[in-house]
């Protein structure tokens, strides 16, 4: 074989570029990933878990919980938004003229039909978004006119998308959300909402296991399952366990019995609980709402 | 059967022969430039491989220009910094400690117009007397601030520059950067006298 060592050749460098671009490269820059910090704070992102939330991952992964719940929030897109916060000393009639009068400024002559067009039905309530839109010089050039005038002004940074519209989320999830998840349950189904914040979104404890226990005890129309074998109903005895779920009276067992979860269902309650909405990272920015307080 | 077919098949009794002939080159090269730009088009537009930008983002500079300048989130990074930089001496309340450093909460110095002075205090530090409030003090201040960059020092300044009832103008990372820059490499530090013969 005269060309065997070409064949040897061009196949390892052909396994060998695969190999770097598919299991080197990736492995190299989210492989070796760590806490990040947290925009505009001194925290680092994500949040270590607790022991049980731990373990909560290993429960939610051997039920399955991603068969039918993700865990990864889509971005479609980003924006500006600049929200008229107080008015000062002003009326609400007098700025939508000043507004207009603005317009020959040159950085804003292009926008006068997004800035002027939406506050024609404006009733004046406050706060009001003034701007949306993927531009900021426009928002820097209103800022400047409105300051000295003492008016109030937010320019935020805001994501959009279908997911973050749900409420289930504020930012897309980026490869640090998943640091402390071994293995990562991205799941892709969606036969539930997405449970990249439900512990952001219900943030009680008894929620959450009555929501596992009687998932429409708490959400009328839910098509989850129950996880009663996750649970144990027993007599009473003496006083009620602390731990003892509230449950509706629809819910509730009969009349002697309580409904107290096992290790495991608090395991997997804790863990959900962790999951919080995603911080504002570098490869993620968005102004937290409460830069509007 | 004509004659011309005949004439281009290889004679019944021959072998046939696998005959050498080459791609024209204007192919070749015209693939490898198409491949090219492929990959450049490819890399471009998903933000040269970088691993942090992620879709919709498509290159690091968008994904630059969309992080938040300003709001509650930079009032407390000044916070977080001042108390570890500055509230030694001058007090997490701004009061300062009497003998070793003047108060920042009403001070002159800080409710200044503009921030080219009192910039120059972190960046160079302060040497000998200076007035604050009608009171002399006797100070060396080291640069404190040099260290730190132009976002988070503006942070800090805008920081004392609104707490503690203080209320002045904002700061930008542009104005401590102007400030840095005039002061070149060879920070020194100013004394009360110098400090007044600089804008404000």
């Amino acid at each position: 074989m005269k060309t065997g060592f070409s064949v040897f050749l061009v196949a390892f460098v052909a396994l060998g570029a695969s190999w770097f671009g598919l299991v080197y490269a990736p492995l190299h820059q989210l492989g070796i990933e760590k806490q990040t910090a947290i925009l505009q704070s001194g925290d680092t992102w994500p949040p270590q878990r607790t022991g049980d939330a731990t373990l909560g991952l290993d429960v939610y992964r051997e039920y399955g919980c991603a068969a039918c719940h993700t865990r990864q929030v889509r971005q479609t897109g980003v924006a500006n938004q600049l929200e008229l916060i107080s008015l000062g000393q002003h009326q609400a009639a007098d700025f939508k003229d000043f507004l207009k009068s603005l317009m020959v400024v040159p950085e804003l002559n292009s926008f006068s039909n997004t800035l002027c067009g939406p506050l024609a039905q404006w009733d004046g309530r406050l706060p009001v978004t003034l701007y949306f839109g993927p531009d900021d010089t426009v928002i820097a050039a209103l800022v400047e006119k409105l300051k000295p005038l003492g008016i109030k002004t937010d320019a935020r940074v805001v994501a959009t998308g279908a997911d973050i519209s749900r409420g289930w989320g504020l930012r897309q999830s980026v490869a640090a959300d998943y640091l402390y998840d071994q293995p990562v349950e991205l799941g892709s189904l969606r036969a539930g909402p997405d449970l990249t914040a439900i512990g952001a979104r219900e943030p009680d404890l008894n929620w959450q296991l009555q929501h596992l226990y009687a998932p429409r005890s708490v959400v009328a129309d839910s098509s989850m399952p129950a996880f009663r074998f996750l649970f144990e109903v027993r007599p009473i005895s003496g006083r009620p366990a602390p731990e003892a779920l509230t449950l509706k009276a629809e819910f509730a067992p009969p009349a002697g019995m309580e409904v107290v979860p096992t290790p495991e269902a608090r395991r997997l309650a804790v863990y959900l609980l962790s999951l919080k909405t995603g911080a504002p990272l570098y490869e993620a920015p968005y102004t937290p709402a409460t830069a509007a307080k | 059967m004509n004659d011309e077919s005949k004439s281009t098949r290889p004679a019944p009794d021959q072998e046939p022969q696998v005959t050498r002939s080459t791609a024209p080159m204007w192919i070749i090269v015209a693939t490898l430039a198409l491949l090219f730009f492929g990959g450049l088009y490819l890399d471009s537009h998903s933000g040269w491989f970088n691993d942090r930008v992620y879709a919709p983002y498509d290159s690091a500079e968008k994904l630059e220009a969309f992080q938040p300048k300003s709001g509650a989130g930079a009032a407390a990074q000044g916070k977080r910094i001042y108390e570890a930089v500055c509230g030694i001496c001058h007090g997490n309340d701004g009061a300062g400690k009497p003998g070793q450093a003047p108060p920042l909460a009403g001070s002159e110095w800080v409710l200044a117009k503009g921030v080219n002075r009192l910039a120059h205090i972190p960046l160079e530090g302060v040497s000998g007397t200076l007035t604050v409030e009608g009171k002399e003090w006797n100070l060396n201040m080291a640069a404190m601030g040099a260290a730190l960059s132009d976002a988070d020092l503006a942070a800090v300044l805008a920081y004392v520059r609104t707490s503690w009832g203080n209320q002045a103008g904002e700061v930008s990372a542009d104005d401590v950067k102007k400030v840095r820059d005039a002061i070149g490499g060879h920070p020194q530090a100013v004394t009360g006298d110098q400090l007044k013969s600089i804008p404000e």
